[in-house]
């Protein structure tokens, strides 16, 4: 008996085969003519050796097409969509390549970072040259994926397929189960998130990656909703779109608070009269103006300095740093513990 | 282990597109190519020499050049119709450019503009050729350096050179060091330089939004061991302190490297943490002190809240007479 065929080699008889068929090829084609299937000991065991080889190339984005002939009742026979097969005309340079070889290591997450692997893979064959890393030398971006949830989602976002999981509100802590359109994935700070019409509420919703508990599952079939009109998309990103630069001002005691001093502007529209009481803070201390764009992450960088800064305006700021300062100055009286 | 059959297949239709695009590519030029060992690609060649269309008759097959490769050379005579490269698969390609557009976002300010345009270049090719996959990520990160700093790291990193720094730490003292770079780490959107520092003589991680200031020095960087896993925070021999939060506070376990979470039936949640700087566990609790519930041990809370009393004080002047602290 001949050794048995490698499975790659099988896979790559195959995508030949059905590239090259004129028609379709039916199963029982494949099994008495494609290198490798020949192996199969059993009816059942070749069933399972195709179906998973068929499931395997269109994971890798090879389009298998199912091809029912009218004149052959109802058997079912494959071909492989060329019109679809190939990438759009691209080339990249040495460098290009480069830069997609530090890529790769930004997954932390081993089945998104064996995705971006192949994507390279498939790349490289329209690379001018063997990709250069010198350019990029020492740099070592990373990202989360937030848990097993973002593989799944990608996946339903494309095949515009509801989704249904665990979620556990970061309001009320409460667990539900969740069914969602999933519209799109945000890259934000502090980590993932997902934004969809969540079909229970009837409305869009955003859900953090890292609250999902356990698996994400599909629901229904794929293009099982319309994809959302511009407002209802504008709307739900709308809270997670970064505002306006504006500028505030602080009062910071002398050779404190370097890294906010680094980034320190000038302001000549600030009037210090303005803000009752600042002559008063000021004394003994520096005026600097720092670009912020948003007010609770900046109230929340002061407060870390404690004394030594003190945010004079815009009052959004001010507000949003006295009410961090006055909870966290009655954290030592149990009777005052916030409520949940 | 051994490669997966998907891994290697792909890598084989790959060569074959490749070598459909360049006549008389050497064995050697061909494994840099695809990242893989000469070996690697003599097995390929082999195995693709082999397969073909139904039949596997000698004009059914991939062919090569028979003598051309006795040379070292792989030239392609018979393709089988293999020439396209494929397409990304979905999960490929958003994977491909949401990574692409994360390090836009964060490499950003450590990239002069050869380097800058380059990146861009490659992410605007693989976002043309991942089409519609492409927009189903949308990435923000924005990672706060000086931008001085930030270029002063890149250009240190790019050319190996040693770096005069100033640095604040997490209980905002300052501090001169000379340091030389190893690496520049940023994740999701923080960014650390991990270098080895010339004072303590050992490698650190310094946070870059805490670098104020940084100069390229006109001495090289020297090379020095790094222990595995060295750009990876992990604190280590901390106080152990615990915190009980409120739901609404799951963003810092969101964020923090914790030891240990026990969710409760009432939703909120216990998360034990171990603290090497109690000026940064100070920092966290004023940030989430609308969610703390309890801290242990209780001297930690009323560290923090001292902390805030004195702080609210300096306000006195700004607020009216009968709002205070």
């Amino acid at each position: 008996m001949a050794p048995a065929i490698d499975p790659a080699e099988r896979l790559l008889d195959l995508v030949i085969a059905l590239v090259n068929t004129s028609g379709r090829m039916t199963k029982q084609q494949v099994r008495s003519s494609v290198a490798g299937y020949q192996d199969a000991p059993s009816d059942e065991a070749f069933e399972r050796m195709f179906e998973r080889d068929k499931d395997t190339l269109r994971d890798l984005g090879v389009p298998v097409l199912t091809v029912t002939d009218t004149r052959h009742g109802d058997d079912v026979g494959y071909r492989i969509d060329l019109a679809a097969y190939a990438l759009p005309a691209v080339q990249l340079t040495p460098a290009e390549l480069g830069v997609l070889s530090l890529a790769v290591q930004v997954w932390q997450d081993a089945t998104l970072r064996a995705d971006t692997t192949r994507a390279l893979t498939k790349l490289r064959a329209v690379g001018e040259g063997p990709s250069a890393t010198d350019l990029l030398a020492g740099l070592a971006p990373r990202v989360r994926a937030d848990g097993s949830a973002f593989g799944p989602l990608v996946e339903a976002v494309q095949e515009r397929r509801a989704v249904h999981f665990t979620y556990r509100a970061a309001s009320s802590g409460e667990v539900r189960e969740r069914t969602v359109e999933p519209w799109r994935l945000l890259a934000r700070r502090g980590g993932w998130v997902l934004v969809g019409r969540d079909r229970d509420r009837g409305a869009a919703r955003s859900f953090r990656l890292g609250r999902i508990q356990g698996g994400v599952r599909p629901v229904g079939a794929p293009g099982a909703f319309p994809p959302p009109s511009d407002d209802e998309l504008a709307g739900a990103l709308a809270a997670w779109t970064q505002g306006p630069e504006r500028t505030a001002a602080i009062a910071v005691l002398p050779d404190r608070a370097a890294a906010l001093r680094a980034r320190a502007v000038e302001d000549a529209g600030f009037d210090v009269d303005a803000v009752p009481g600042a002559r008063e803070v000021l004394v003994g201390r520096d005026l600097v103006h720092v670009r912020y764009r948003s007010t609770w992450e900046l109230a929340e960088e002061i407060v870390g300095y404690g004394a030594a800064v003190v945010a004079l305006g815009p009052s959004g700021v001010r507000d949003a740093v006295l009410d961090l300062l006055r909870t966290a100055s009655r954290l030592d009286i149990p009777a005052e513990a916030p409520h949940a | 282990m051994p490669e997966r059959a998907p891994d290697r297949l792909l890598r084989m239709l790959g060569m074959v597109a490749y070598l459909d695009r360049h006549d008389d590519v050497a064995v050697d030029d061909l494994a840099a190519q695809f990242g893989v060992t000469p070996e690697q690609v003599l097995a390929d060649v082999d195995t693709l020499w082999v397969t073909g269309t139904p039949g596997y008759l000698p004009y059914d097959l991939i062919d090569f050049d028979a003598s051309a490769y006795e040379r070292g050379v792989v030239t392609l005579v018979e393709a089988r119709g293999m020439t396209r490269p494929l397409r990304l698969g979905g999960r490929e390609a958003v994977a491909l450019v949401a990574a692409l557009r994360a390090m836009a976002a964060s490499l950003g300010p450590a990239l002069d503009d050869e380097r800058a345009a380059v990146l861009r270049s490659a992410l605007d090719k693989v976002t043309a050729a991942a089409g519609d996959a492409a927009a189903a990520v949308d990435v923000q990160l924005q990672v706060a350096a000086t931008p001085q700093a930030g270029a002063a790291i890149g250009e240190a990193l790019a050319r190996g050179r040693r770096l005069h720094i100033r640095y604040v730490d997490a209980g905002d003292r300052t501090s001169e060091r000379e340091v030389d770079p190893i690496r520049l780490v940023t994740e999701d959107d923080r960014s650390y330089l991990l270098a080895w520092c010339r004072a303590s003589h050992g490698e650190r991680l310094f946070r870059v939004d805490r670098i104020v200031a940084a100069d390229v020095l006109d001495a090289p960087a020297e090379d020095h061991p790094v222990p595995e896993g060295a750009d990876v925070f992990t604190p280590e021999g901390g106080e152990a302190v615990t915190l009980h939060l409120a739901s609404q506070g799951r963003w810092i376990v969101e964020t923090t490297p914790a030891e240990a979470v026990r969710d409760l039936p009432d939703g909120s949640f216990e998360v034990d943490l171990s603290v090497v700087q109690p000026a940064w566990l100070r920092h966290l609790l004023l940030q989430a002190a609308h969610t703390v519930i309890d801290v242990r041990p209780p001297e930690v809370a009323h560290d923090a809240a001292a902390f805030a009393r004195r702080a609210l004080a300096a306000y006195a002047p700004l607020l009216p007479a009968d709002e205070g602290s």
